[in-house]
């Protein structure tokens, strides 16, 4: 077992944990932050995305270990207190969601997005999600969700 | 009041599923969880000489392992859906011969994940190899290689099914179209890959599972016969579902929890890894059809014969219900009198086939709707007009097909010629020739399809002689709670189809409340959901079955609110209407009674109920739709309920370097009757479409001669991702079903049927300059640029 200190959705976190851990299955196992889904183990879906040190990273493909010091937000983390971020809205007004498995990893992928590119065009959208699958809504309404997100949030 | 059903109302359950918030089945845990692992077979077919599982019991952190044989010893084997003529015995784990690479031969329960697959690598297999039969035309030969040497064949069902006067037909024939099609071995592959926890309780001898199975009323029936178990000790929960489409069940998996957390004393969990799920889980049937049209020169299709052979892989469940399903669908929504139908089911040495978003149908509609392209082509008709000239007219509804399916409503010419306009059909033809002056491949691919709703299993008798499951039904309950809320649920296990909020919609209109003041309970749980063996997530029932438990229940609670309310207010109960959350006088509002009062009287003031009344709000109902009937003459069989129908219209460019085909506008119409809410319904269109757009260019379970898999992780079977489909545009048509009880239709397979045949059917016409047919799937770049190489 390796002694691991990382920050999760701003709070600080000393635990053992063992080295073959996933970041994934720490975040769902050991912190019980079962927002973010584990879809394919292999760094394809990204329903497993999490942001660390802002950036989306696929939790699956990294060992909890190598997260010494950073800092990792989740779904959870993205989430208001009280209701819904202006992204989370947005997926919930224009249907972006079905079963909801991927959501959270778009959701994730939507916020890196409009962090860095408030008027991003359907393309960028598109080309941003393009390594996320959903296998429900056939993107259309994530699509939609996102402009509608980034045209509020600009609003 | 507006009533609630039909408004785009946004999903109640989003709040949850946005934040992180929803229990799917991996996120659940229990005290002393421990967790499984399994091991597979590596050969497509062997003999499993010996197994010794002792070095991996020693391994600290094991709590027990489970062979085949033992399975075997202490569970009996798994009941199929459609039995085979000798009985079969399959048990959850193979005992003494492995059937396809992939199939598990022994299990693990450790205190996590990881020791367990360590343990697996101490399970020693003694394997004989022999010899694999892939090809499903390979497999009918007399000197195929034999799954089940006690049944002598491979060939699980075949038939010659005929309707009307096929051979007639054909002889007054000016032609007959004669093409060989095939569909390759594809799967929706919800992102939540299938599992269960079991839990068992020695005191009791009972046993509770947790699982994302979509089919839970059969699975109880098949845990209690292969446990040994009565139903009355066996629980079932459901959690949120990821995604299922007809992919979700495994009794197998749940026996194999069950006999490992009953040996090892603690509760169970196994979640399949993703390779497990390409590998194992369920794939669509490939197959082959050899289909003919007979036609008149205007355009008139007589007849139609097909011989169909399924690959159904190591499928004993549910064999033969791919031929089923698409005989229910064979004539499309086309006047054709006189139908021949083949059909073969054939074991192979492959994953097990089963369900998959349109079962069949997908095929179906490939089949034919590239028939009809092609006769359009040789008659030099236009694609849109040869249909016109074949389809079932408005004014012939309810039309009964040859076969026996019921068409109920629907305007097939109007939904056609609703999708030219919307896509500009004439003004795509001029910038498609435009195109091809300047060298670009631009095609024009039209597709048309009947969606059927709700099964009738009665449909079965056609394959084993006798019936055992028939009709199609739901159940459901509907509560006022004492504080005056309303708490609803259903038998059917939602997977991402919206059923919290259309049931609250539902609900609200009948008791005059509003949907947010209507809880629909998540999932299933049989402890506490009415439920019968039809129970489940398949068949597109819920428009056309599950709506109608909801109704009856809710009306029952109505009655008895305005018998209460008549009661208390000395009115009469028809002077009485239920509004704006109260019971109230006919127009007269804000002196009735409020739900609130209304569930006081009923459940804690039980003397001022009317003489007789039983106290308590409380109502189930089970909804047996009317339109299933036993087998009719001459072996017609009304296989499924209603009939939703659409209309898609592809644009695609075909790029002559890399054979890359890119989609650059999809249009659907579509009528699914009355539309509960358009919101969910337009989501279902732009999912099922999408589906039906990675079966044509993208998706295969690809198996090498040995019978390995060569598509097992999501960088090999690869899924439409947001650069690979357009905005899909949608407009609908609505003809209420005379035959629902809201006048709804199926939605959630939609664009899988006609998807794939649009798609193709455009590339087809991209490429008409080489003169290429399009006979298989997926359009790979790889097929592409052989056509055009002519390689």
């Amino acid at each position: 077992m390796a002694i691991l200190r990382l920050t999760v959705n701003d709070r600080a976190i000393e635990c053992e944990v063992s080295p073959r851990r996933s970041l994934a299955d720490f975040l769902r196992e050991d912190l019980r932050l079962t927002g973010t889904h584990v879809g394919c183990e292999h760094g394809v879906c990204g329903a497993c995305t999490v942001l660390v040190d802002g950036q989306t990273a696929r939790s699956c493909l990294l060992l909890a270990v190598q997260l010494e010091d950073a800092r990792v937000t989740t779904i959870e983390g993205l989430t208001p207190p009280d209701g819904l971020s202006p992204v989370q809205r947005a997926f919930h007004e224009c249907h972006a969601l079905q079963c909801g498995f991927c959501t959270p990893g778009m959701i994730v992928v939507a916020h890196e997005l409009l962090a860095g590119n408030p008027a991003p065009t359907r393309e960028e959208i598109r080309a941003a999600i393009g390594a996320n699958l959903c296998m429900c809504t056939g993107y259309v309404n994530i699509v939609r969700a996102i402009e509608a997100a980034a045209a509020q949030t600009r609003a | 009041m507006t009533p609630w059903v039909g408004r785009a109302v946004p999903r109640k359950e989003d709040a949850r599923l946005t934040t992180g918030r929803g229990a799917y089945l991996d996120d659940l845990s229990r005290p002393g969880l421990l967790h499984a692992a399994m091991l597979r077979s590596p050969h497509a077919h062997a003999r499993v000489v010996a197994i010794d599982t002792s070095a991996a019991e020693r391994l600290p952190g094991v709590l027990a392992v489970l062979t085949g044989t033992e399975a075997a010893a202490v569970s009996q084997p798994i009941r199929p859906l459609i039995p085979t003529a000798v009985p079969l015995r399959d048990w959850c784990l193979a005992a003494d011969r492995v059937r396809f690479a992939g199939e598990p031969v022994a299990a693990v329960a450790a205190v996590d994940r990881a020791t367990a697959e360590d343990a697996l690598e101490n399970i020693r297999v003694v394997y004989e190899p022999l010899p694999a039969v892939l090809d499903p035309e390979e497999a009918i030969r007399s000197s195929a290689p034999l799954l089940y040497p006690e049944l002598g064949t491979n060939v699980l069902w075949h038939d010659v099914l005929t309707y009307g006067d096929v051979d007639a037909a054909f002889a007054r024939a000016d032609g007959v179209l004669r093409e060989r099609f095939e569909i390759q071995r594809y799967a929706s592959t919800p992102l939540e890959t299938f599992g269960a926890i079991a839990e068992h309780d020695p005191g009791l001898d009972q046993f509770t599972f947790w699982t994302n199975d979509q089919r839970p009323g059969l699975t109880l029936a098949i845990l209690a016969d292969s446990l040994g178990v009565p139903q009355s000790r066996l629980r079932l929960i459901c959690p949120d579902i990821g995604g299922a489409f007809g992919n979700k069940r495994r009794p197998a998996y749940l026996l194999v929890c069950a006999l490992l957390a009953r040996k090892a004393r603690r509760p169970v969990k196994y979640v399949e890894d993703r390779r497990e799920n390409l590998t194992a889980l369920m794939h669509a049937c490939n197959g082959v059809m050899d289909v003919e049209l007979a036609y008149t020169k205007d355009g008139t299709v007589l007849g139609l014969s097909v011989r169909d052979i399924a690959d159904e892989g190591k499928n004993l469940v549910s064999p033969a219900q791919h031929n089923l399903i698409k005989l229910g669908n064979i004539a499309n929504g086309y006047r054709i009198g006189a139908i021949r139908y083949e059909p073969y089911a054939v074991l192979t040495n492959k994953c097990p086939s089963g369900a998959n978003r349109g079962i069949g149908k997908p095929f179906m509609c490939f089949a034919v709707e590239r028939a009809m392209a092609l006769l359009a082509r040789r008659l030099g008709i236009d694609p849109a007009e040869l249909r016109l000239r074949n389809y079932v007219g408005p004014e012939q509804m309810p039309y009964t097909t040859p076969t026996g399916s019921q068409y109920d409503s629907g305007d097939y010419p109007a939904t056609l010629r609703r999708v030219l306009e919307r896509f500009d059909y004439a003004g795509r033809r001029a910038e498609q020739a435009r195109a091809r002056t300047e060298g670009r491949l631009l095609g024009i691919g039209i597709a048309t399809s009947v969606e059927p709703a709700g099964t009738n299993l009665a449909s079965y008798e056609l394959v084993t002689g006798r019936r055992a499951a028939s009709g199609s039904a739901e159940a459901a309950m509907v509560r006022v709670e004492p504080d005056g809320e309303v708490r609803a649920s259903l038998g059917d296990p939602a997977s991402g189809q919206g059923y919290e909020t259309v049931v609250a919609q539902i609900v609200a209109d009948e008791l005059g409340t509003t949907p947010e003041r209507v809880h629909v309970e998540r999932g299933f749980d049989s402890g506490a959901t009415p439920w019968l063996y039809l129970s489940g997530n398949y068949s597109n029932k819920f428009s056309v079955t599950d709506v109608g438990a909801v109704i009856g229940a809710a009306r029952k609670v109505r009655d008895k609110l305005l018998r209460i309310a008549a009661h208390r207010l000395e009115a009469a109960v028809d002077d009485l209407e239920l509004v704006d959350g109260e019971a109230r006088i006919r127009g007269v509002p804000g002196r009735g009674l409020a739900l609130r009062e209304l569930a006081r009287t009923a459940y804690a003031d039980v003397l001022g109920l009317p003489p007789g009344e039983e106290p308590g709000l409380e109502a189930r109902h089970i909804h047996q739709n009317p339109l299933a009937e036993p087998i009719g003459a001459g072996r017609r069989v009304r296989s499924q309920l209603v009939f939703s129908n659409a209309a898609h219209c592809c644009l695609v460019e075909v790029d002559r370097g890399s054979g890359h085909v890119r989609i650059l506008a999809h249009v659907v119409v579509h009528d699914c009757g009355r539309e509960l809410n358009p919101l969910i319904v337009e989501g279902m269109v732009h999912g099922s479409t999408v589906h039906g757009m990675g079966a044509a260019l993208l998706e295969e379970f690809r198996y090498d001669d040995g019978g390995q898999l060569m598509t097992a992780t999501f960088m090999d079977y690869l899924k439409p991702t947001a650069l690979d489909v357009p905005d899909i545009e949608v407009d609908r048509l609505e003809s209420p079903s005379p035959f629902t009880p809201l006048g709804s239709k199926g939605v959630g397979e939609g664009g899988a049927i006609p998807g794939p045949a649009a798609v193709a059917n455009a590339v087809e016409d991209a490429l008409a300059p080489f003169g290429v047919t399009v006979r298989a799937l997926p359009i790979t770049p790889e097929r592409v640029w052989r056509w055009l190489s002519r390689v």
